[in-house]
């Protein structure tokens, strides 16, 4: 018997389990990206709009979130499609591919339910080989129907198949970069923030890279964000960085396995040392209980937050250094150089925003892992209220979002501040994140009332959370009408310092947080515990 | 006398349409050890959880220590301590400090006892949760409970995941619980650890009560199982009174009696020239048998007839 006897079994097993999971995903990236091609064709008909689009995308915001911007000198459709989507495909194939692997890898473990399928005649790679064999096959479906929708609107073909099987790749280098993550963490939890700050370390780079010179420096390569766009397509076509993928993923791939072969099913790589024989004096509470619980979590959000934040913060330098080389910006954005940082820095504090917003409600579903697991069941048979522990978790969540928030701001105006010799951005941007402080709150409230009182709707909830992230992230491009703007939660409160502070809104949007985290508190209470 | 530790009367619990306590009656009087018997599924954990407040009834009376487990959940649950048929921990806390959270969520541990408890079931406090397998986290919540003050111990399934030496313990350990003057309600289908420590036992199927009494009671109820082997033929014992479900395989018969009739069979079966005779009193086992096999089978005619075998 081999490593891999069963994952052919297990493959099917898992595209069964997520047949649904994966559908929507598929339907929802491929679908997009063949509404968007019509839509940017649409919007940019004439020479004009296209290269004013062109000179957009040479800006800081246009490069971080557009790319190196191969092909800005003639902005037909096809480099077009490559700036304006290529980096939001890649994030939304980096999240689906690496919840995938860690779903079906550590979690499975964690879970015990490995451990059932080992016992039959399973090789000890197969989990591992079945999680990305299914991964690889669907984002190539994702990159393949991206492909046939691009040849389909008439674009060159080669170019249109090496885009698509670069993203595919760059979304399974993003799903072996869990699998080796995926050895070396006991949780699936903390398997997918350890890949998810890989990801956003590699993100990172690719955008300090590509800032500092068109077309991208040495820094650029080492990142997978960066290789679609360096094969060049519908630019200068060259298939050659793509092998990149291959190589590295061949790498992760047997780095993953070999590791996997030095620790015991369900084990870390660095086993579980003894604890303390009893509970220290702080261990006391539920509050405390949750803090305990969550500790791990809040600081690497805080950590992974505060970095991003900071790196983007330094990068007002180089929207400084355009300003002052490229005349041309000054028509689009006026004369005075604070106004467009400051534009810049306001769109970067709405991502953190819709990261804090992700946390918040991460954090306040935890609850619902604890009562289905039977630890809330076991809280509330001591003398604990349910309002008590509800509302401590919900503390908790708030406070930790309000960290993360503030470690935002703070990150962002230190990082101007310091590469701008100018200390006023910290006191600008820390007002900034915390003017859209209810839109980072209300999809924790939200969670809140949906565990309180309607655990079935926790669909809705994520259903808002990407509409809105689409809308803020997408929603200028598409050009969607203000009331479709308006249903994004990122959308409804003015953006410091480019925009000034309304009061009312801020109220309004801080009073409705409240009452649903009120309302969450009287569900709770008056409903059965639900336990496994 | 005062009010029995735990009184539901007539409780009813749906979940959807599903019917998970259909007028459940459950007494336990102070100072009783009671056991709460009934297959997977019967509704033992709901019972459970409606008297901790985790659910509430839909209707019929609960009364626990006197209160509404509903209202107040929080002043009762001072008053009592719980353990879980399936534990589940905080993984990366140690055992030890489980206990001591367990223990102040409560409202206060003795030391010395927690220390005397884990000795006992020999739980290493220092291990991460994670690391424990099914019985050592049963352990974790057993010395919490037992090392709390608590009047009274709902035990659901306490024994699942221990050890035959481990189970012994436990044994032991609710003897002085009982001696102590506490309540204990035991949830189990562990029919002999329900025989050696409970005064009364209440049987449910179904999320109904079907048997409840003292165990002396209960066997009145019930037959004892004779397996003979004669030198004659055995069939005329198959029509006495009082025998029933004869089996006969050539020589040899078994059957289960009434104890009412149980020395005028003995004398028949004797006269027929015994060459092996075996006698088993009434267990629980039987009793539960009684209940899950035939009886209810046919009082609730073909519909559950699936459920016999």
């Amino acid at each position: 018997m081999s490593a891999f006897t069963g994952a052919g079994t297990l493959s099917r097993f898992v595209l069964r389990r997520d047949r649904i999971r994966l559908s929507v995903w598929t339907l929802a990236l491929a679908g997009t990206t063949a509404a968007v091609v019509p839509v940017l064709d649409d919007m940019f008909s004439t020479e004009e709009e296209r290269q004013g689009r062109a000179a957009l995308m040479d800006t800081p915001t246009g490069i971080v979130f557009g790319g190196p911007g191969y092909g800005l000198d003639d902005y037909t459709l096809g480099p077009m499609m490559v700036n304006e989507m290529t980096m939001t495909l890649l994030i939304a194939m980096a999240v689906m591919s690496i919840l995938h692997v860690v779903r079906h890898t550590r979690a499975e473990e964690e879970s015990g339910r490995a451990e059932l399928l080992r016992a039959n005649v399973l090789g000890s790679g197969a989990p591992m080989a079945a999680a990305l064999m299914t991964i690889a096959l669907v984002n190539l479906v994702i990159g393949g129907v991206i492909a046939l929708a691009l040849i389909g609107f008439d674009l060159a073909v080669a170019d249109s198949l090496a885009y698509g099987l670069g993203l595919a790749l760059a979304g399974i280098t993003f799903g072996a970069i869990a699998a080796v993550c995926a050895q070396v963490s006991e949780h699936g939890r903390s398997t997918s923030g350890l890949a998810f700050l890989a990801v956003g370390v590699l993100f990172m780079l690719r955008v300090v890279g590509d800032m500092a010179e068109s077309g991208g420096n040495l820094l650029s390569w080492f990142s997978p964000f960066a290789w679609v766009q360096q094969a060049q397509p519908y630019h200068d076509l060259s298939w050659a960085p793509l092998a990149l993928y291959g190589l590295v993923i061949v790498a992760l791939v047997i780095t993953a396995h070999l590791l996997s072969g030095r620790r015991d099913l369900g084990a870390g790589l660095v086993a579980a040392r003894p604890g303390p024989a009893g509970a220290g004096r702080l261990l006391r509470g539920v509050t405390t209980l949750q803090l305990n619980q969550q500790r791990g979590s809040i600081i690497a959000w805080t950590l992974a937050v505060l970095l991003f934040a900071v790196s983007f913060g330094t990068l007002a330098t180089e929207v400084e250094g355009m300003f002052e080389t490229n005349p041309d910006l000054e028509a689009v954005f006026g004369t005075d150089v604070d106004d467009v940082i400051g534009g810049f820095l306001s769109f970067v504090t709405s991502y953190v925003i819709m990261g804090a917003a992700a946390f918040g409600a991460l954090s306040v579903l935890r609850m619902r892992a604890e009562e289905s697991s039977g630890r809330t069941e076991l809280v509330l048979s001591a003398a604990v209220g349910r309002v008590a522990l509800f509302g401590s978790a919900l503390a908790v969540a708030a406070v930790s979002t309000l960290f993360v928030v503030v470690a935002g701001g703070l990150g962002l105006g230190l990082g101007a501040a310091a590469v701008l010799e100018d200390g006023a951005w910290v006191g600008r941007l820390l007002q900034a994140v915390l003017a859209q402080l209810p839109a980072a709150m209300v999809f924790g409230a939200l969670a809140a009332l949906v565990l309180g009182a309607a655990p079935r709707l926790t669909g809705l909830l994520w259903l808002w959370l990407g509409y809105s992230i689409l809308a803020t992230v997408m929603g200028g491009l598409l050009e969607f009408p203000d009331w479709a703007m308006n249903l994004s939660a990122f959308e409804l409160l003015p953006r410091l310092p480019v925009e000034d502070f309304e009061p009312l809104p801020y109220v309004l949007y801080s009073g409705a947080v409240l009452l649903a985290g009120a309302l969450s508190l009287v569900g709770f209470r008056n409903r059965d515990l639900a336990t496994a | 006398m005062s009010a029995p530790a735990i009184d539901a009367r007539g409780v009813d619990k749906y979940f959807g349409r599903f019917q998970a306590l259909d007028k459940l009656d459950l007494t336990v009087r102070t100072g009783q050890v009671a056991g709460f018997l009934g297959p997977n599924g019967s509704g033992k954990s709901t019972t459970i959880r409606v008297l901790l407040g985790l659910l509430r009834a839909d209707s019929g009376s609960v009364r626990l220590l006197g209160g509404d487990p509903w209202k107040e959940a929080v002043s009762l649950h001072r008053r009592l301590a719980y353990v879980p048929g399936d534990v589940s921990l905080w993984s990366n806390l140690t055992g030890g400090q489980a206990i001591d959270l367990m223990g102040r969520l409560r409202g206060g541990l003795d030391t010395r006892r927690k220390k005397a408890f884990l000795e006992r079931f020999e739980l290493d406090p220092t291990k991460k949760a994670r690391t424990y397998s099914k019985g050592n986290r049963q352990k974790v919540a057993l010395v919490a409970a037992l090392a709390s003050d608590a009047e009274l111990l709902i035990l659901d399934e306490p024994t699942s995941g221990l050890d035959p030496l481990m189970e012994a313990v436990f044994t032991e350990c609710v003897r002085e619980i009982k001696e102590e003057g506490r309540t204990v309600l035991l949830s189990s289908h562990i029919l002999s650890e329900v025989e050696k420590l409970c005064d009364t036992v209440t049987i449910i199927r179904q999320g109904r009560t079907v048997e409840s009494g003292t165990l002396d009671d209960l066997r009145h109820l019930t037959r004892s199982s004779v397996h003979a082997e004669v030198e004659h033929d055995p069939a005329p014992l198959a029509a006495l009174p009082g025998v029933h479900d004869p089996e006969i395989d050539g020589h040899r018969i078994s059957f289960s009696v009434d104890h009412a009739q149980m020395g005028a069979v003995l004398s028949q079966v004797t006269s027929l020239g015994v060459r092996s005779l075996v006698s088993n009193p009434p267990s629980l086992e039987e009793l539960f048998m009684r209940h899950y096999g035939d009886e209810l089978a046919a009082l609730n005619g073909g519909t559950e007839g699936g459920e016999r075998a």
